[in-house]
């Protein structure tokens, strides 16, 4: 009766699991790729002759446990080698693992060609965002963290995709094979979707090749996989894949919204609008290291707040944010802002916090600059 | 092969070989100065395993602040940084600080006891080579209290991590290591001419326990990779300070090469850390199913090949890093190859068991879970061999699983399964078996409550060492906390086991355990300051 | 020789013959097994490259 009972419970829970080990993602995503779904089955197989295995051997020892315990007054046989048994359990396994091998290599052989791809994108690391570069279309944005501090403090309610959101998303076409170029500025990291089965790691100094050809609409997300410092955790990645021609329509409001960026770099701005801009790009790309308030964490990031040498240097600060400074973890950003980000977050730093420049530093100013800089 | 080899020690110079204090003829030191100075082997061992549980505690608290702040999503206890600095602590301590010096410490007691040695072959250098590690390790968590922290990059600390965007301590991180290697090398050296010169008259090779022929082919592993790790360490301290740039890809360097070399050295240095636990297995099964170690010579070598197959799988640590095709198949096909000697291992312990005559000993019972955790961490071992796959595994928390079920329920349990072997020598004190059981149930059941569900959330997606995460992974990490602090607090069971052990308990005849076979059971419980003085006659058993 | 490459090989695949193994350590000199150890390493790295480099084609 007891014994009945513990089945019984036994047998409730198990039947109680199974339903939420199915709903609530226990296992690696099946991915929305051919690819991805050619992993899933190689880890599902080879899952399962780990089991097969452990079942063998667990079963065997539970059983010896069992069976030949001294409290039950069993002798111990003297017997201490048995070639042919022990070059049968060695053959098994090794034609497992061969057997196994194959698909391995055919999956591994399709993950690496990456020819022939209709588009190619570029993907570059930074401390802690992601830049895309849509190559031979003049289309490029990075894609921060758009989850608020709040959220992250606890003071508000986290939202559904907590930490696995952005301002903007890398928008690829459904049914394309896309090459993806990856390549980081800093540190190295990692770009990993589950669902695309893509990971790769962006290291500096070098350029990765990957591949996706995905087969469904839909927004996935997944996020930086190589420790590459403070905000390693706060750096996701969201593709959103799109019907080809939704991504020819999104593609030409990019192209003219890049050409609008452009022509503003020549107009006078006012320290107001620099203002304004300068604290949304501040915040964006900024404030991870020098924080919000503009204390920074010394001695690694500096303080800007009530920084004098800022203060009486405005040619050194621009430079500092259109070069870096080598040898330390203050990354150039001639190629990751356009001018008028560049000339706002400038004046921006000079002007908050208590900060009292009170200059601004001109778009235009900036370009010239650039442009001289780039010849 | 012997008459290559200096002669065995006998009666007569046996007292420069032992070497210690008490033979000098001068009064022994007393109270610290005791132990600054000692060279007995069984002082040594004894100072390594209160070293290594010391580390351990500290490497314990540093992983439960982890456990702490990934309790529940958000940033609630400490920030990032820190958070970077705990996980990165916690590895270098529990790696350098606690598993492998406690393997050191088992050594010092047990190598000399079980051939039948008077000491280690170089008594002084022994000395020498346990005080580094406290030198070492206060070095090291000195530079949680410098400007900018300490080591934050991982215990893995990739380049240029570690290098051109690490904090200002990273040079008194790579000074500790150099220590720690040091000591290392030092004490394998010993190790090596313990085993092959000191062996009692009559013990052939083959006669030695799996114990001392593990240790001695992890001896070899660690000369040869620790002077790897300390060259990939000096080139970082090149590039941090005199301008080099080996790492820097903008001064014409390679990251990659630092992976390169760190997993050349990582690689091994895993087996190091385990090879010593199959060798305590390897004792302790036979001894409570009373009955021979089953294919005596297939473990050995399995041993051997573990060793020699751990210097060509290096880079499947790697497989996402932009290795070239052949490289992926190669580093597939040898790791997939080193699942055959381990699971010989695996197979050999059952086969031992099988129509035994099986009693379940505290010892015993940490022995049993060794063999089927670690076994669970071969598994989810063998699934990271396959590249393609690893693509979606690698840097998860399916890694942490597998690294940890082969670390904490795999060589540490292998330890505390020895120190609850070798108590009865130590002390003279069976250890209460009551309060054992309860350290056993609750670290079973806390380790594999941290450490299973692990395996689920890095399927899922969550990947490694980030302090806050998405909210589908919440309930896997409440359960992994829950686990971590209970594991934790069950360990501290295990220091009150020792306590109560050296105050008193049971007393522990010579042979502690009825079917234990090996030297060290042949001298009294508890084994006197100096034993062996006069070589013991060896006795092979029938082959 | 040809009996210390046996052996290895049989080291290798973690699997002995009990007196095979007595034979083996009779011998007084341990440099023909080492000797052998370091050549069927190299033609198990070069076999496993050998394969690899089929595969990949």
């Amino acid at each position: 009766m007891r014994r009945l009972l513990v089945w019984m419970a036994v047998g409730v829970m198990l039947s109680a699991l199974t339903p939420i080990a199915l709903a609530n993602g226990w296992n690696m995503p099946v991915g929305v790729t051919a690819l991805s779904r050619d992993i899933y089955s190689l880890h599902m197989i080879i899952f399962w002759i780990c089991v097969v295995i452990g079942v063998i051997v667990f079963g065997a020892m539970f059983y010896s446990l069992f069976r030949y315990r001294h409290s039950r007054g069993a002798k111990a046989a003297t017997f201490h080698e048995h070639t042919s048994v022990e070059v049968i359990w060695t053959a098994i396994p090794l034609l497992i693992l061969v057997a196994m091998a194959v698909p391995a290599t055919a999956t591994l052989k399709t993950m690496y060609d990456a020819s022939e791809a209709d588009l190619d994108v570029m993907v570059t690391g930074q401390q802690w965002r992601w830049r895309y570069d849509y190559l031979g279309e003049d289309v490029a944005f990075t894609s921060n963290l758009s989850t608020s501090r709040e959220q992250i403090s606890g003071t508000s309610e986290k939202g559904e995709n907590y930490l696995l959101e952005v301002d903007e998303p890398l928008v690829l076409p459904v049914g394309q094979k896309v090459r993806l170029l990856l390549t980081s500025d800093d540190v190295i990291h990692s770009w990993w979707v589950p669902d695309l089965a893509v990971k790769q790691d962006a290291v500096p100094g070098f350029v990765n090749e990957n591949w996706v050809r995905i087969d469904e609409p839909g927004i996935y997300r997944g996020q930086c996989a190589e420790l590459c410092g403070r905000n390693h955790g706060f750096m996701p990645v969201v593709v959103e894949a799109v019907e080809p021609e939704r991504f020819e329509e999104w593609m030409a409001k990019r192209k003219e919204a890049a050409q609008q960026e452009a022509m503003s770099a020549d107009r006078e701005w006012s320290l107001e609008e620099l203002m304004a801009r300068g604290e949304q790009t501040y915040g964006a790309v900024c404030a991870a290291c020098h924080q919000p308030d503009g204390g920074g964490s010394p001695p690694a990031f500096p303080a800007l707040a009530g920084n004098q040498a800022l203060l009486e240097e405005p040619e050194r600060h621009i430079n500092v944010v259109i070069d870096g400074v080598a040898g330390s973890a203050m990354p150039a950003f001639r190629n990751t802002l356009s001018p008028v980000e560049i000339a706002a977050v400038v004046t921006y730093e000079r002007n908050a916090w208590g900060n009292d420049a009170g200059d601004t530093v001109q778009p235009s100013e900036i370009a010239e600059r650039l442009a001289a800089q780039g010849e | 092969m012997a008459s290559h080899l200096p002669p065995k020690p006998t009666p007569q110079h046996s007292t420069t070989t032992a070497g210690g204090m008490a033979e000098s003829g001068h009064a022994r030191p007393r109270g610290l100065m005791r132990w600054l100075l000692t060279t007995n082997h069984k002082e040594i061992g004894t100072l390594y395993l209160l070293f290594s549980l010391t580390m351990f505690f500290i490497g314990g608290i540093f992983a439960l602040v982890v456990r702490a702040e990934l309790f529940q999503p958000g940033l609630q206890l400490v920030q990032p940084e820190f958070f970077n600095q705990m996980t990165t602590m916690h590895g270098l301590i529990m790696v350098f600080g606690a598993i492998m010096p406690a393997f050191v410490g088992l050594a010092n007691w047990m190598v000399p006891l079980q051939i039948g040695a008077p000491d280690m072959a170089l008594p002084r250098l022994n000395n020498f080579s346990f005080w580094l590690l406290p030198v070492a390790f206060l070095l090291l968590l000195s530079t949680l209290l410098m400007p900018g922290g300490g080591p934050n990059f991982g215990w893995t600390f990739y380049a240029p991590l570690s290098t051109t965007y690490a904090p200002p301590s990273t040079s008194f991180f790579i000074l500790s290591l150099h220590l720690a290697g040091i000591s290392s090398i030092l004490g394998a050296i010993n190790i090596i001419a313990t085993i092959l010169n000191l062996r009692a008259p009559g013990m052939r090779m083959m006669d030695m326990p799996l114990f001392v022929w593990t240790w001695l082919i992890t001896a070899f592993l660690l000369i040869a990779v620790m002077p790897v790790l300390a060259g990939v360490i000096t080139m970082m301290l090149m590039d941090i300070n005199f301008g080099t740039s080996f790492f820097n890809a903008a001064g014409g360097g390679d990251p990659v090469l630092f992976q390169h070399l760190f997993w050349f050295f990582g690689h091994p240095e895993v087996y190091i850390m385990i090879l010593p636990a199959f060798g305590i297995v390897s004792a302790i099964i036979p001894t409570f199913s009373r009955k021979r170690l089953f294919g005596y010579a297939s473990m050995v070598y399995a041993t051997a090949a573990i060793a020699i197959l751990s210097f060509m799988v290096w880079a499947h640590h790697m497989f996402i890093v932009g290795l070239p095709l052949v490289a992926e198949l190669f580093f597939m096909y040898t790791t997939m190859l080193i699942a055959v000697p381990t699971g010989v291992k695996v197979f050999n312990w059952v086969a031992t068991m099988f129509r035994g005559s099986i009693s379940f000993e505290p010892p015993m019972l940490f022995a049993l879970a060794f063999v089927v955790q670690f076994t669970v961490g071969g598994f989810s071992g063998l699934m990271l061999a396959i590249a393609p796959a690893d693509f979606q595994y690698h840097d998860t928390y399916f890694v942490v699983a597998h690294f940890h079920y082969v670390l904490v329920p795999g060589a540490l349990f292998a330890i505390l399964a020895g120190a609850y072997y070798w108590l009865p020598k130590w002390t003279g004190h069976y250890p209460s078996v009551r309060l054992s059981q309860w350290h056993f149930w609750l670290s079973v059941i806390g380790v594999n409550l941290t450490f299973f569900p692990m395996h689920f959330s890095g399927l899922a997606g969550m990947p490694r060492r980030i302090p806050d995460y998405a909210l589908q992974f919440a309930d896997f990490n409440l359960v992994s906390s829950l686990g971590g602090f209970l594991f934790g607090a069950s360990q501290l069971l295990f220091v009150l086991v020792i306590i109560k052990c050296v105050r008193g308990g049971e007393k522990a005849p010579a042979k502690a355990w009825e079917g234990a076979e090996d030297l060290e059971w042949s001298v009294p419980s508890p084994a006197p300051l100096h034993t062996f003085e006069t070589p013991p006659t060896f006795q092979p058993r029938e082959h | 020789m040809w009996q210390a490459i046996k052996s290895v090989l049989a080291a290798f695949l973690g699997v002995q013959k009990d007196e095979r193994r007595r034979e083996d350590f009779r011998s007084e000199r341990p440099g023909t097994f080492i000797v052998a150890g370091v050549i069927v390493g190299a033609a198990f790295v070069l076999l496993v490259a050998f394969v690899a480099m089929m595969a990949a084609r």
